[in-house]
């Protein structure tokens, strides 16, 4: 009982000219955007593969001649002691912004305004509005507010702290992780509110009806019925927004840049640096190769557990 | 799905360096157009000249010279493409048009990175035409090695950056110190800062020490080399390779857990976004007590208001491990560059001459303040006339200079990573000049890295 298309999987053992045949509307529909994914996507990312094994630099004599280096990037890659610690980084930051942040009070944002609107709580449209505001915000912009929210001297957080008689916090010193954390939750917690919101309304409610007769307390009926139906959507929101999260850059950019020193420095960040800063674009290559071979492990694992019980 | 698109920005940026380096590839080195300075000849075309500019000093003598250069060459046009963003963003955005085809003719970034853009071909050595430069006499020898690599003269400096240990009179002197406060040695900065911390004066930071990649540039030039080098400490040994650990080292990195462990630099330097922007204008209004900054950041607060700058802003020279106000770090400063790909290198020259007059050079210098590249510059009246700037120009005697090597960029990166584990508490002073030879090794490779015990 899937809830919506979660990758339908084609025939198998038909030749291919009829295959074609009878799909060839299919594929007139799908050229516009293969082709599309082949220019933004595919081919990007072969030049990454490609240039991962080359010396490739934006400044310097590597730049004039850049050369074949083999795996030389890749066994630096692994023997970089800071990149062990930004792969730590990605993870906790994806575990804590996407995963316990976004995906629990997305869902839990969306169950509750669900119930609420099914009462006529109107309150709760304003919920949603703050919520939405948050994530139609520029990313840029989203930054900025947060570096003024967290500031040391002049932030807002601190200024409502020194009402209550409380010092002010160094929230980047003490705690950059969790502030980064706490900015991209805000910004992104609305996509997945607003893909269970939609997903809730395809619950048929004699489900619960059913549950309700058979005397279920909502948590049951939450566990037994409701999970279970939306489970194809969890992982493709859980996919997604892992994969988006891993590739964050603007905002911890814009908060910390990374710092202070290497603890808040996330993968595409890395690269970035690497990449235009220590102009080498070819080390640069090799982490956004790893990055991408990381988050075709994040597809394949989603999936096929959402595929686990269908 | 913001994020996603965010990615599909960064892919875009990759491609378009695809393409661009493709281009590169397919060009290789730019040669040097033989004759290329042949003079007499008609000049005319289009220059581009581009430069950053956030101070807003340079703008009017650039238009002052392109002006002239129109009066001379009636065929001549100048298109003038001013950046007004910092000079790191600007050199980023450089590289990436340096290396497609559509190049500015002059442009106007750091003599600290001759090495590396005359090694990736980007810039024309100069060495024909200032030959036939009669002007070229007033630079002197320790200037023109400073442009000078492989043999080559790459670039043309205006001023030549030395640093100052600033200090605020009225700051110190709240804090129990004297308005003429000189220090003993390098601790007698940490001392003082200490003083001030304690004499907690509302909205003061006590010192600014530059740490991690935040800091650019000057987390070296302006933090980590001077303690080194006051700490009796090289960047390189004899042999050219960069000392990683040393005793000297640990030094610094203990001068640097002191400086943040008991607060007394703010850690925001370590993750805001330009703090040296904060910093600057902090110990121009009295907001900050010490900071090693360029000689040049002077002009920003006697811009604003001179009478007070003067009044209430001090400067030493950096401090030894054993002794007071010793030396200080000299560098080419921002040059004009003629870059290879230029279709009008001539145009390109007879703008960096028109830039370049004993007149300009004097002015901007004054608004602007650097030690004068060339020397009959100091001999205008207005120059000889400020004290800040015959002192500037008097220290340059005792300046010592950062290495003009197309690793140094690196290095600096190197440094930057290394002083802030040790600026954020993560590691111990030892631990942190250890990690500073892994760091070197990453960027320099392992060959080229030392480590003194």
């Amino acid at each position: 009982m899937t809830v919506a298309g979660a990758g339908a999987i084609g025939p198998r053992s038909i030749g291919l000219g009829r295959t074609f045949k009878r799909n060839r509307l299919y594929f007139a529909g799908l050229t516009p955007a293969a082709l599309l994914l082949a220019l933004f996507f595919v081919g990007p990312a072969l030049w990454a593969l490609g240039s991962s094994f080359t010396n490739r630099a934006l400044v310097g004599i590597d730049a004039a001649n850049p050369r074949f280096v083999g795996l030389d990037n890749y066994t630096r890659l692994f023997g970089d002691p800071d990149f062990a610690r930004v792969i730590v980084n990605s993870i906790v930051f994806v575990v804590g912004s996407a995963i316990i942040g976004q995906f629990i009070l997305g869902l839990g944002l969306a169950l509750l305004i669900d119930h609420a609107q099914h009462r006529g709580f109107r309150a709760a449209n304003f919920v949603y509005a703050a919520v939405l505001l948050a994530w139609v915000d520029p990313t840029l912009i989203a930054g900025f507010l947060w570096v003024a929210m967290f500031d040391f001297y002049y932030g807002s957080l601190n200024v409502a702290l020194g009402l209550f008689g409380l010092g002010p916090v160094n929230w980047f010193g003490q705690a950059p992780m969790l502030a980064v954390i706490i900015a991209n939750v805000w910004r992104g917690t609305a996509f997945t509110m607003l893909i269970f919101l939609g997903a809730l309304r395809t619950v048929p409610g004699d489900v619960y009806e059913a549950a309700r007769v058979d005397g279920a307390n909502a948590w049951r009926r939450f566990w037994d019925h409701t999970l279970p139906m939306l489970r194809p959507i969890v992982a493709l929101t859980l996919l997604s927004i892992t994969m988006s999260t891993f590739g964050t850059f603007i905002v911890i950019q814009v908060l910390t840049n990374g710092g202070p020193s290497f603890q808040t420095e996330v993968i595409a960040l890395y690269a970035y640096h690497e990449a235009f800063q220590a102009h080498e674009v070819g080390y640069g290559s090799t982490i956004a190769v790893a990055m991408l071979a990381l988050n075709l492990s994040f597809a394949v694992f989603y999936l096929r557990w959402s595929r686990a019980r269908a | 799905m913001s994020d996603l698109e965010r990615m599909a920005v960064s892919r875009r940026r990759f491609l378009q360096i695809a393409a661009a380096t493709g281009v590169v590839v397919a060009c290789g080195p730019a040669t040097t157009g033989g004759g290329a300075a042949a003079t007499g000849g008609k000049i005319s075309g289009t220059i581009t000249v581009s430069y950053p500019d956030e101070a807003g000093f340079k703008p009017k003598y650039v238009e002052q010279a392109a002006a002239a250069l129109k009066a001379q060459f009636s065929g001549l046009a100048v298109t003038i493409d001013l950046q007004k963003i910092n000079s790191d963003d600007y050199y980023t955005k450089l590289l990436l048009r340096l290396d497609g085809s559509d190049v500015p003719d002059v442009t106007h970034v750091g003599g600290n990175l001759i090495g590396e853009l005359a090694d990736a071909g980007y810039i024309e050595p100069l060495d024909d035409y200032v030959k036939q430069w009669d002007e070229w006499q007033y630079y002197p020898d320790s200037v023109k090695n400073g442009v000078s690599y492989k043999g080559k003269v790459w670039a043309i400096p205006y001023g030549l950056d030395m640093r100052w240990l600033y200090y605020r009179k009225d700051d110190l002197q709240k804090a129990g110190l004297p308005a003429d406060w000189k220090p003993a040695n390098v601790q007698g900065i940490l001392d003082a800062a200490a003083a001030v911390k304690k004499a907690n004066l509302p909205n003061v930071l006590p010192y600014a020490l530059y740490a991690g990649p935040a800091g650019s540039g000057g987390t070296a030039d302006h933090a980590f080399v001077p303690l080194l080098w006051a700490y009796g400490g090289q960047l390189q040994d004899q042999g050219g390779k960069w000392i990683g650990d040393s005793p000297a080292t640990r030094k610094v990195m203990a001068y640097y857990a002191k400086a943040y462990g008991d607060g007394l630099s703010p850690k925001d330097i370590l993750t805001a976004t330009k703090p040296w922007t904060a910093m600057r204008e902090k110990i121009g209004n009295g907001q900050l007590a010490l900071l090693f900054e360029g000689g040049w950041v002077y002009g920003g607060w006697a811009a604003k208001d001179k009478a007070a700058t003067q009044a209430n802003v001090g400067y030493n020279l950096h401090p030894t491990e054993s002794g007071g106000p010793s030396f200080t770090v000299g560098g080419p400063g921002t040059c004009w560059y003629i870059t290879a790909k230029s279709k009008n290198k001539q145009g390109a020259w007879e703008f960096i001459k028109a830039v370049n007059t004993k007149d300009i050079v004097a002015k901007l210098n004054i608004e602007d303040p650097h030690p004068v590249a060339r020397t009959d510059s100091a001999n205008v009246a207005e120059f000889k006339a400020d004290p800040y700037l015959v002192a500037s120009t008097e220290a340059l005697t005792k300046a010592k200079f950062t290495p003009v090597d197309a690793a140094y960029p690196k290095v600096q990166q190197a440094i930057q990573k290394a002083t802030a584990r040790v600026a954020a508490g993560e590691v111990s002073a030892t631990e942190g000049a250890q990690r500073y030879t892994d760091d070197l090794k990453q960027a320099v490779g392992a060959d080229k890295v030392t480590t003194q015990s």
